[in-house]
């Protein structure tokens, strides 16, 4: 296994280009290698911005979903190695889980770790895991796993089923709803350095085969946050599922519920009903 | 005579620390300070996920989409979602009217304790589009067919793309506040020197206050700031004499510079308020009560009074009600909006000819002792984010109060944009 430390985040669409130009020919195991970067100081000029486009509270510590915006660069350096087996173009983020183990102050000097692994046979594919642990101090206080699905993709011969179901109850009260412009994900690849095109344009996306732009599930599952960040507990695990794409732009609705501590939800179209996230928290 | 009701008590407050306009605070809302402010005063009374009879505060640089500032922050903060709220909005007596509001309601028994604040950013303030622009696009918004909006369209000219941009000034008389103080300050021939003085007094006690820990309890450190980004220890007389004025400007002996005059300030504050059995009830002490209060008015357009004199008339009216002289205080807290409205202040109740013909007086108010006045610094120093101000001065004045002992007593003026001036009495 190698580390490698990173003294500055990487510039994702060098990455994205890079990702793209070598998308052919991959396979074989998935590497063991971690990305690092250590002392990370969070701009908070840039925490403002982020908290805007998300409609999430400003204040001194991080919404649970904004430590994803320093690890997911991070990713995007070990998926856009040619070692990484799966092309980049045509990854579905299928399923995010993240835990918050202590409030992370915006103020913390933050260590940072990715790695891959899981590397899963699904029904349509393969998926994989993109990891990342946050410290503080010498403490863990956040970590997440990203579920990629590659369509058509075969996993390592013995390899474990895919794992990207997140279950919630009977969710039949929409409590918000949301209108979602069609510069939605623009905003959010601006604040966030996704920009993946099937975020940016209907011309962009048709390139990869969606009808329209789709919105990033970051940003759903982070809005989703804000509904309730001042209703939560100290330490607790927020789990989605990506289901159908949420086109741009569209009227989606919010429904939740409180359950065990925590809270079911589901971000669903307004006019099919069909569902765009489904997410849990619970306490940990 | 009314009913005798009981009197609300001052259980705690809270503030952020304030900053300068865009400074620490240039990418915090209204809504962000407010509830941020909220959360901590939760925190430091224990009121997670509890409700309180109302929630009352207000902003007065406020975005039309904050049309429910407080109940919004409410439902953003660690209170329970079935606390009720309101805005208000009296310039910068928000603060201490809203506390007073909310006192009023604990005094006649409709709620046993209840939260004032208020909030106000000039960094993230609201623009207005031009009069001519607004009423183009609303009959574009309005247009049925392609022609009545292309006919729409073709009204807007380029001019009107500019943006009005808030100003700090009088709308009937188009003259800032700091002129209007001005004018006032010449008045009543308000030296250069004792405006300094003021201000560097405001700054050294409000420095020495941070030091001995007084404001511990009171402030919590917000967006990496602990104390309020304005505050000069060093400030001198010296120095400040150096500085040119900004107001009045027109006058070649022009007295009011940026240093004995308010800066625009960002920040929110809030004061827990409750009757005594519901603080007891929870085990909260109780700093203060507060006993009586006054507002007053006074036609700074037409009737040639200064636009922040209202403040002067309403104190005699309070202390006549309550049986006191100006004298029966053992602190008092003079918004300084400017130093000169403290000291114009000061000089009116002192004024034998002023208090017989404008307040109807026998005899003058007098003097007050300058050592009890404002001495834990006050606006000059702290900076002054409008609505935020009275509930800064309710907190800090009701935990003086109760560290000087019980039966201490303590006056509140503050002045106010529109020619208003709110008071109040408190008493440990």
């Amino acid at each position: 296994m190698a580390t490698t430390t990173l003294d500055a985040a990487p510039n994702l669409g060098a990455l994205y280009a890079k990702a793209t130009v070598t998308a052919w020919g991959r396979g074989g195991a998935l590497p063991d290698d971690r990305v690092a970067r250590t002392g990370v100081e969070v701009d908070r000029a840039h925490l403002a911005e982020y908290a805007r486009v998300c409609r999430l509270p400003f204040g001194d510590v991080l919404p649970a979903t904004y430590p994803h915006m320093l690890a997911f660069p991070l990713q995007m350096v070990l998926m856009s190695d040619r070692a990484f087996p799966l092309a980049l173009p045509g990854l579905v983020h299928v399923r995010n889980r993240i835990e918050q183990l202590a409030p992370v102050p915006v103020a913390a000097r933050l260590d940072l770790e990715v790695w891959a692994e899981r590397f899963a046979t699904h029904r349509s594919g393969a998926t994989v895991d993109l990891c990342a642990s946050v410290s503080t101090g010498g403490a863990e206080v956040w970590r997440s796993r990203s579920t990629y699905l590659a369509r058509g993709a075969s996993a390592p011969a013995g390899a474990e089923a895919a794992d990207v179901d997140v279950h919630v109850g009977a969710l039949d009260r929409a409590v918000a709803t949301w209108r979602v412009p069609d510069d939605a994900g623009r905003r959010y690849a601006k604040v966030s350095g996704d920009v993946n095109p099937i975020h940016l344009s209907g011309l962009t996306a048709k390139a990869f085969g969606f009808k329209r732009a789709i919105a990033h599930g970051m940003w759903v599952k982070a809005r989703a946050l804000g509904a309730v960040a001042n209703r939560l507990p100290e330490a607790f695990a927020y789990d989605v599922q990506f289901k159908k794409p949420l086109f741009l732009p569209s009227t989606v609705t919010l429904s939740t519920a409180q359950v065990d501590g925590g809270w079911d939800l589901a971000v669903r179209n307004a006019k099919s009903g069909s569902d765009h996230l489904l997410g849990t928290i619970r306490p940990q | 005579m009314a009913t005798p009701t009981r009197k609300a008590a001052i259980v705690g407050g809270n503030r952020i620390p304030f900053a300068r306009s865009n400074t620490a605070y240039a990418q915090a809302s209204n809504q962000d300070m407010l509830t941020a402010t909220l959360d901590g005063l939760v925190a430091r009374f224990g009121l997670q996920g509890e409700s309180v009879g109302e929630v009352v505060a207000g902003a007065v640089l406020k975005h039309a989409r904050d049309f429910n500032l407080t109940r919004e922050s409410v439902l953003g903060s660690q209170l329970s979602p079935t606390t009720p709220a309101y805005d208000i909005q009296q310039a910068c007596g928000t603060g201490l009217e809203a506390a007073i509001l909310v006192a009023n309601k604990i005094a006649l028994g409709q709620i046993e304790a209840g939260i004032a604040g208020g909030v106000d950013t000039t960094s993230d303030a609201p623009l207005a589009v031009g009069d001519d622009l607004r009423r183009t696009l609303i009959s574009l918004n309005n247009a049925k067919t392609v022609a009545d909006r292309l006919k729409a369209l073709a009204r807007i000219r380029p001019g009107q793309l500019v943006p009005e941009i808030p100003r700090n000034a009088e709308p009937r008389t188009g003259l800032a506040m700091g002129d209007h103080a001005a004018i006032t300050a010449k008045e009543w021939q308000i030296g250069r020197e004792e405006q300094d003085e003021l201000a560097v007094l405001s700054h050294q006690n409000m420095a020495a206050a941070y030091d001995r820990g007084f404001f511990d309890d009171l402030v919590t450190p917000y967006l990496g700031l602990t104390r309020d980004n304005n505050l000069r220890p060093d400030s001198s007389v010296e120095k400040l004499a150096t500085l040119k004025p900004v107001f009045g400007t027109g006058d070649p002996d022009a007295t009011m510079t940026a240093a004995n005059s308010t800066p625009l300030t960002d920040g929110a504050s809030a004061v827990l308020l409750a009757s005594d059995e519901w603080a007891e009830a929870k085990g909260l002490p109780v700093l203060a009560h507060l006993v009586d209060a006054q507002t007053a008015a006074v036609d700074y357009v037409h009737g040639g009074e200064g636009l922040l004199m209202a403040p002067v008339y309403a104190v005699p009216v309070m202390l006549a009600r309550n049986g006191l002289t100006l004298q029966d205080f053992d602190f008092y807290e003079i918004h300084e909006a400017f130093a000169s409205t403290v000291l114009a202040t000061m000089k009116a109740w002192e004024d034998p000819a002023y208090c017989k013909g404008k307040l109807g007086l026998d005899a003058p108010l007098g003097s007050i002792d300058r050592s009890k006045l404002n001495v834990n610094g006050s606006s000059l120093a702290a900076g002054h984010p409008f609505a935020a101000t009275g509930g800064r001065i309710v907190a800090q004045l009701a935990k003086q109060l109760h560290e000087a002992g019980p039966g201490k007593r303590g006056l509140i003026s503050i002045c106010a944009a529109g020619g208003q001036g709110v008071v109040a009495i408190l008493e440990s």
